[in-house]
């Protein structure tokens, strides 16, 4: 088994305080919110299971060894719980029978599948469009899946799952970003992405 | 030939700059050793990050001075070659040799004949090249003739387009874990995407003049070589979306000795690039065609 201190970057004499900075920074790294959708969310996701795994494992061997003073497990910052159902869950909104085998390529990763079964499809409705849109984006073409997203929200408004998917593009998606390395242009500051990634979550949920 | 990929000065630490200076220099040096000498005039700044992104995990940063005819009497701190470096030499020769071949293609007689004069001399490098990295050299021709053709039939499609371009950067992954190649490849893709969309951008005005295909101008059924503030907002976009793509793909690599400047490079060098790029589009009166 991997050190749990190298894990999250750290040496095994940092006090509680530096590894608990140092776990919410990679956990705000690699968290579901930057791999939406990603064609790597697979990997981020191992990542994340990776430093929750050694976080626990520290804080759990701390408080035993009274090194800690009242650190308990499962401190976790909310990423432990429910990381893993968020990514790609873009595809389990619970929609039409009729797409249940786009989905589950989908789901699977695999893409070129996905775009067959859509294409052979006589359907071309809203949820059309989305699955679509989904799979554009996995391909890396961006604008195309915009546009196929927009559709979607025009031919169905009030679907939240459809709009989210659109406000995520038109935002230009999501990354880390390192103290020091902050974004400059786009016109988005912090509040607006928190306020955004809670939306999205409460209609993942 | 592009040059997009670069980092934001003001940023980097003198150390770091050095660094980055050295891995020029070294690759200037790989390509005059292995190329010959008309071959280290084709370098540009990309294939320096490209090295940096494919310099082994274990191989540590080192340099020695020494001097070349540029600086014939300080020198130059040159860093270790190692099998990035070599590899992207080649890779630079190939890709450049076939761009020079394609606007010798697609220019009038007249207006190709530099080109036509620089592929006349890499030629010999160029055959070298393509049978070390016979994978990338199909990649690329491939690609470009792709692009050529679908040039032709004046395609609507942007991604599509771009999507012809980045596969031939994705050819230029090289890592023997797969996990890690598979994120190099993406990372690379949409690198592609954002230098193909980017350079569109700067090219809009000159090619409506000439009446050449322009992708964005097809895309959002431009005229008169402007962009307008909507279409302006929607490209920034769909660039900023590839850069949090190619920043959410390194973050899984595991680091190398070149960790700063490849953050530098992708988190404010890009966008830098980018900004400037949108700023001389749209403030652009004349033929101003500086080198950004």
């Amino acid at each position: 088994m991997t050190d749990p201190y190298s894990v999250l970057g750290v040496s095994p004499s940092a006090s509680d305080d530096e590894i608990k900075k140092a776990y919410r920074d990679l956990a705000r790294k690699y968290h579901p919110d930057n791999y939406h959708d990603n064609p790597l969310a697979d990997l981020a996701q191992e990542k994340m299971k990776e430093i929750n795994e050694a976080y626990d494992q520290i804080t759990k061997s701390r408080a035993s060894g009274g090194s800690s003073t009242g650190g308990s497990s499962g401190y976790g910052y909310g990423y432990s719980g429910g990381s893993q159902q968020n990514y790609r869950n873009n595809t389990n909104y619970g929609g039409s029978a009729a797409f249940a085998q786009v989905r589950e390529a989908l789901n699977v990763g695999d893409i070129a599948r996905a775009e067959r079964l859509l294409n052979a499809s006589s359907v071309r409705n809203a949820e059309w469009n989305y699955l679509m849109g989904n799979v554009y984006y996995q391909k890396g073409w961006l604008d195309e899946a915009r546009n196929y997203y927009q559709r979607a929200v025009q031919m169905e408004p009030t679907n939240q799952v459809y709009r989210n998917a659109l406000a995520y593009m038109s935002n230009g998606g999501y990354a880390y970003s390192p103290y020091g390395y902050q974004q400059r242009s786009g016109g988005i500051d912090a509040c607006d992405i928190c306020t955004a990634l809670m939306c999205f979550n409460m209609c993942c949920r | 030939m592009f040059g997009y990929i670069r980092p934001l000065q003001g940023e980097l630490k003198i150390r770091e700059f050095e660094q980055f200076r050295s891995c020029y220099c070294s690759l200037c040096r790989e390509l005059k050793d292995r190329y010959g000498i008309t071959a280290r005039f084709i370098l540009n700044y990309d294939f320096v990050f490209l090295t940096m992104l494919l310099w082994e995990e274990n191989e540590e940063y080192s340099c020695a001075k020494d001097k070349c005819p540029l600086h014939p009497i300080k020198g130059k701190c040159i860093c270790r070659r190692t099998e990035a470096t070599e590899r992207c030499a080649g890779y630079s020769v190939i890709l450049t040799y076939w761009k020079l071949r394609d606007s010798v293609a697609d220019d009038g007689f007249f207006r190709s004949f530099p080109s036509r004069i620089s592929s006349l001399l890499l030629k010999r490098a160029y055959k070298k090249a393509a049978l070390k990295y016979p994978g990338f050299e199909n990649a690329v021709r491939g690609g470009l003739e792709e692009l050529t053709s679908l040039e032709k039939q004046n395609e609507p499609s942007m991604d599509k387009m771009a999507d012809k371009f980045a596969n031939i950067l994705c050819a230029a992954a090289h890592d023997e874990n797969e996990t890690q190649q598979r994120i190099k490849r993406q990372l690379l893709y949409h690198m592609g995407r954002w230098i193909y969309i980017l350079d569109a951008v700067n090219d809009i005005e000159e090619d409506d003049k000439r009446g050449n295909y322009n992708p964005l101008a097809v895309r959002y059924g431009l005229n008169g070589g402007k962009l307008d503030d909507e279409t302006k907002n929607s490209l920034e976009i769909t660039l900023k979306h590839s850069v949090n793509m190619i920043i959410s793909a390194y973050e899984l690599l595991p680091e190398n000795c070149w960790k700063e400047i490849i953050r530098n490079i992708i988190y404010l060098g890009m966008p830098a690039v980018s900004d400037s790029v949108f700023d001389k589009s749209t403030a652009r009166a004349g033929t101003d065609r500086r080198e950004i």
